[in-house]
């Protein structure tokens, strides 16, 4: 039953948005602009949570300090936050009267409306995933195997590049998978602090929303792609949690 | 499941389901201007005459679309015919009866000196929050913006050049007026009755010349397929009686006549 559920509605969808002007509706601009602007800032996005979140989950994993637990609890803490709240938190901080938004506003640099604010909305909801997975994997194996490779006479560069990242480096792509997933599905925390623009700020779900109200069309299309991609990131999902064991 | 159970669940949904004379539970999907106005006059309309009025405010053309697709309601009141007329034509409402008109105003936040006058909309620049075309409001504007090209004051090219300065394109009207409350956006266009007093203090407005402001009228109208029927009739007309109209005009509305 339960299964049933969970199904249908999915299929109809794949059905509804596969039909005959299925090809048509995917190269009109309102889909293509949203698979483009969340190609681009859902990679953006994942750049920054890899660049650094790396070096912040390897810490968190190796180094004991004051207020360890408590950071880690923190940063956990957009898992759990609705999206929405997200968005108010983040136009408090960083809106044009926002206390950090101001400062920013004096440094020439303005966020409001702007793809960076999609960004920043997709990088505070999702790199949460990615350091969590990351921590883990840098938990994961016995730290002697670094130290080994000292003794052999390694830097710690050569340590980091090849000894830690190879070992923990399912760990950090699956947790890059979900944080992708993660920030294709945002829409809270987007439509509250970037706003909605077409080939601007209108990502895949902000469309989808958008075009609910008008033309069915490309929300039929652009939720089938979501549901192939979906399936696709979980497949990858599978056979990096596979490669793990 | 027995036969018997089956005949007391029918019945109690049946008893459930009968529309008890005086106590109705009406549901209003309204358009989202009128957030304020018809929150006040459902508490009104519920005191006196001992029905549970909710509400559900949004976008006309999101409110529409959810109607089309099933969704149970009541009464539709919308923010323009674009989004009511097709309901009333595809049978599922009832013709509409205009009970509230409302004029357009352009609000910018109260510290930024950006925007002062119709002109500066159209300085490169400047950051303009408009609502979606689909959304009612989002319509008018691009049709005041036409006008106002086509009168030359501010030359021809007027809307194109204040149409290149939007930056978002949002869902309602509420969503507009938050963004410049939050001092997100220069300038926004929204309705008279959306500077509320809770947004007054945030905002400096610009009006509008009323011949590049045409009255916006709202329709509203009965769902064929509402199961309270007479409550929302009732409803209709306390919105169009006097204490209706009263309470919609303290809100910053022009009056259905």
């Amino acid at each position: 039953m339960l299964a049933a559920f969970l199904l249908l509605p999915t299929l109809t969808l794949l059905l509804r948005g596969v039909s005959s002007d299925f090809l048509p509706t995917l190269l009109s601009p309102v889909v293509t602009d949203a698979l483009r602007v969340s190609v681009l800032t859902s990679g953006a996005s994942l750049g920054l949570t890899v660049l650094l979140g790396t070096p912040a989950a390897w810490l968190l994993s190796r180094r004991r300090f004051f207020g360890h637990a408590l950071l880690e609890t923190l940063l956990d803490l957009p898992i759990t936050l609705p999206p929405v709240v997200a968005g108010v938190a983040l136009l408090l901080a960083f809106g044009s009267r926002g206390w950090l938004g101001q400062g920013l506003e004096l440094a020439g640099i303005n966020l409001a409306f702007s793809p960076a604010a999609v960004v920043l909305a997709l990088l505070f909801t999702s790199a949460p995933f990615y350091i969590r997975a990351a921590r883990a994997g840098f938990s994961a194996y016995d730290p002697d195997t670094e130290a080994a490779a000292r003794v052999d006479g390694a830097g710690e560069r050569d340590v980091f590049f090849r000894v830690t990242l190879p070992l923990a480096l399912p760990f950090l792509l699956e947790g890059l998978v979900l944080a992708w997933a993660r920030s294709l599905g945002e829409f809270g925390a987007t439509i509250l602090f970037a706003g909605s623009l077409q080939g601007q700020t209108r990502t895949i779900t902000l469309a989808i929303y958008s075009a609910m109200e008008s033309d069915l069309r490309p929300a039929l299309v652009l939720s089938a792609v979501m549901v192939v991609f979906a399936f696709g990131l979980l497949l990858l999902v599978r056979l990096l949690a596979s490669w793990r064991r | 499941m027995n036969r018997h159970h089956i005949v007391c669940v029918a019945l109690m949904l049946g008893l459930m389901g009968w529309p008890a004379a005086h106590a109705a539970k009406l549901t209003v999907f309204a358009a989202a201007s009128l957030t304020d106005a018809f929150s006040e006059i459902g508490k009104n309309f519920d005191a006196a005459s001992g029905n549970t009025t909710v509400f559900q405010f949004a976008g006309s053309q999101a409110l529409r679309t959810q109607l089309e697709q099933g969704a149970g309601a009541d009464v539709f009141a919308s923010a323009n015919t674009a989004q009511f007329d097709p309901l009333v034509k595809a049978g599922q409402l009832s013709s509409g009866q205009t009970f509230a008109r409302n004029r357009l105003i352009v609000i910018s936040p109260r510290g930024s000196a950006a925007v002062s006058s119709l002109a500066d909309l159209a300085k490169p620049g400047v950051k303009l929050v408009l609502a979606d075309k689909t959304v009612p409001v989002g319509d008018y504007s691009r049709k005041t913006l036409d006008l106002i090209s086509k009168a030359g004051t501010y030359g021809s090219d007027f809307s194109a050049r204040v149409l290149r300065n939007v930056v978002s394109e949002e869902p309602n009207v509420r969503q507009v007026a938050l963004k410049i409350q939050l001092g997100q956006g220069d300038a926004a266009i929204v309705y008279v009755s959306d500077v509320t007093p809770s947004l007054r203090p945030d905002v400096r407005t610009t009006g509008l010349p009323t011949r590049f402001n045409p009255l916006a009228s709202y329709p509203i109208g009965v769902l064929a397929a509402s199961k309270n029927a007479e409550a929302a009739q009732a409803f209709v007309k306390y919105v169009l009686s006097s204490d209706g109209q009263r309470v919609l005009k303290k809100w910053g509305f022009v009056g259905a006549k």
